[in-house]
């Protein structure tokens, strides 16, 4: 039997430390083992079986429940106070077999791989690679849950792939402690697995367009993510550029993508006319506190997977004493006007190496993040038509009523066909700040007040945006997800009221969802709400 | 020009931050397949925030013939019995320790990681 180990807390805090928020239970979940229980799927059931169980047993102490994974979100989108739900021991890889795939399947069976909600974006990318497969495309790193992913809708800048969720099929949702809570769902245009394999996983099949893209970004609160089928790609290489261009050619590309047209080439990406070839990945990287002529560039090109080539890893590993950094951050807080003073001297170890190449698998390329101190990081998606013109009223911003310790950059994102995702322009521009966490003082206002500003600067530009649901925002601002999903909000709610019974809908809710009203208990005709959650054939 | 006390002492406390900062240093190695063993316990401000991370913080009285000095992976901690790191942190008391023994008592300072285990 799978074994639930329940750890009285008082409080929880996010990786990188941007509660704490308060919280009685921490539970974490452990498999039962290989030699006691051989079966993979005997093994998946049997875990389905405990989540229930602690679900009944929320649901019994009438406490909410919510599951997470590598606590990366630095938004508070991950915390219920009375029940966490740690899942990463929660790795199984279901094999899935030609016979499991469905009859109107336009997947290739060889791509269709099953994985359980704690498997992160390195495990994944392991088990693939040995199969001669890779991701489409990971976040800028590889420590998320895959749950965790396509819950907050996690990128990279993969201008024509899109974002984690955009290459997950299936989903395997466990919604209440009943035997009929166990869901699988899929798209019903696009089927990928048959009714057999939902049957080995003991689940009913719901096949629905409209409910599969609402509970594929469910921001943790479309019941309990166990299983996602997704679809891989042949295994591939990425050769990377840093360069550092001209910012006004930089910030052309980043408004319209055209990289045939551009003045930008590098020898050897371009056609037979010389032109420009368009690139898996482009991201800018952007110091507002200096006026350079030029802005750091990385563009990465996608190349046949073919042995040798150089050692991604051949390098060493250098880091601050972070004491040094707390120290900066200090002396930030009390003379805000050296933070300018402090980034430049810092560009070395954020920005990367001008004219540096590489080349590597997606999996080598986007590598560990490890964990250095307090961070803090606001993330919101325009159209790439309004990047640079929100890209200056952000920095503007920045420099003017701050200074922020943090610098900004641009990644680029395909539109996403989940109800709640950010990335929902045609191409999405994530322009983002990272930097570290620092409190308020006298002379520098909070981060909520900097959030709150930047909401409040993009809407009175009439700048249409969207926010990074894993990053730090003002949430709280006045009608803020109307504003940016108008009818998909009504939709998403919908959707989730009619999957959910009431009791397992305030359940799997928490005070994120309370303070974006998207909690609030819909009532739908019965007979609209079995049409949304019927299973279309 | 005549220094104040004031700023002797100064330079003095610069001095002393410099001297701790670099009497100590860390190595570690990384593997660069397999996934750390989480740890959703470990709340601490160091590069193991998150991590399963098991420390050997001991003195070793290894005799002045002793070469290496070998440890097993812990069971509790570690049930992939497999390393994704191993740290080896070198401080000036270790260093001291073992100069004035003659190399009869070795100060080990290691922190390990473990592979998650696979399912």
């Amino acid at each position: 039997m799978a074994n639930t180990t329940t750890y009285q807390k008082t409080e929880w805090d996010t990786l990188h430390k941007n509660g704490p928020y308060p919280l009685r239970f921490l539970q974490v979940t452990e498999l039962e083992g290989k030699a006691n229980m051989p079966s993979s799927i005997d093994r998946y059931n049997d875990a389905a079986k405990e989540i229930q169980r602690l679900i009944k047993e929320a649901k019994d102490n009438n406490h909410g429940f919510r599951a997470y994974g590598s606590r990366w979100s630095m938004s508070s989108i991950a915390h219920q106070k009375d029940r966490m739900h740690f899942n990463s021991f929660m790795n199984i890889d279901l094999t899935v077999t030609p016979s499991d795939v469905h009859v109107d399947s336009s997947y290739d069976h060889s791509n269709l791989f099953f994985f359980e909600c704690g498997n992160t974006i390195k495990e994944i990318s392991q088990a693939l690679g040995a199969h001669g497969k890779s991701l489409k495309t990971t976040g800028a790193s590889n420590g998320q849950t895959i749950a965790g992913c396509i819950s907050t809708g996690v990128h990279g800048s993969a201008l024509d792939i899109g974002s984690v969720q955009d290459y997950v099929v299936g989903l395997n949702l466990i919604i209440g402690p009943n035997s009929d809570d166990i869901v699988y769902l899929e798209r019903h245009t696009k089927p990928a697995l048959d009714d057999g394999f939902a049957q080995k996983i003991q689940a009913r099949v719901i096949r629905n367009d409209g409910l599969f893209n609402a509970a594929l970004v469910g921001l943790g609160s479309f019941g309990f993510i166990h299983g996602v089928t997704i679809e891989a790609e042949d295994r591939f290489l990425l050769k990377r550029y840093v360069r550092k261009i001209d910012k006004n050619t930089a910030l052309k590309l980043a408004e319209t993508m055209d990289f045939e047209n551009s003045d930008f080439t590098i020898d050897g990406e371009t056609d037979a006319n010389g032109n420009g070839k368009r690139p898996y990945h482009y991201k800018i990287f952007i110091n507002q506190y200096v006026n350079d002529p030029e802005y750091v560039i990385e563009v990465m090109y996608k190349k046949p997977y073919t042995t040798p080539y150089p050692d991604p890893f051949n390098t060493i590993e250098k880091s601050i004493y972070r004491d040094l950094i707390y120290l900066l951050i200090k002396i930030s807080e009390k003379f805000p006007k050296s933070i300018p003073w402090f980034i430049k001297q810092l560009e070395k170890q954020i920005l990367p190496e001008v004219n540096e190449e590489t080349i590597g698998t997606l999996y080598e390329t986007f590598w560990d993040a490890p964990y250095q101190g307090p961070a803090f990081a606001c993330s919101f998606g325009v159209s790439i038509e309004n990047s640079s013109k929100a890209l200056k009223l952000l920095a503007d911003l920045t420099k003017n009523e701050g200074p922020i310790p943090g610098i900004f950059a641009m990644r680029f994102v395909k539109k996403s066909e989940a109800t709640m995702a950010f990335t929902k322009f045609p191409i999405t521009c994530m322009i983002e700040i990272d930097g570290v966490l620092w409190k308020k003082t006298r002379k520098l206002m909070s981060l909520k007040e900097f959030s709150h500003r930047m909401i409040e600067v993009l809407q009175s530009n009439n700048i249409p945006f969207t926010i990074h649901w894993g990053k730090n925002a003002d949430w709280s601002y006045p009608n803020l997800i109307s504003h940016m999903y108008g009818e998909n909000a009504v939709s998403w709610k919908e959707y989730r009221n009619a999957l959910l019974s009431d009791e397992m809908a305030a359940l799997f809710s928490n005070e994120f969802l309370r303070t974006i009203a998207l909690s609030d208990v819909v009532t739908l005709p019965i007979e609209k709400e079995e049409e949304l959650i019927a299973s279309i054939t | 020009m005549k220094i104040s006390i004031k700023t002797w002492f100064r330079f003095l406390r610069v001095l002393i931050i410099a001297l701790l900062l670099t009497s100590c240093y860390s190595v570690r190695i990384v593997s660069t397949h397999g996934t750390p063993n989480p740890d959703p316990i470990n709340d601490s401000d160091d590069d193991y925030r998150n991590k399963r991370v098991i420390v050997l913080d001991t003195v070793i009285k290894g005799g002045i013939t002793t070469s290496v000095l070998e440890f097993k992976t812990a069971r509790n901690g570690c049930k992939s019995g497999k390393l994704h790191s191993v740290e080896y942190k070198n401080t000036f008391g270790g260093s001291l320790l073992y100069l004035v023994t003659f190399g009869n008592k070795r100060k080990v300072k290691i922190k390990y990681v473990c592979m998650k285990p696979e399912n």
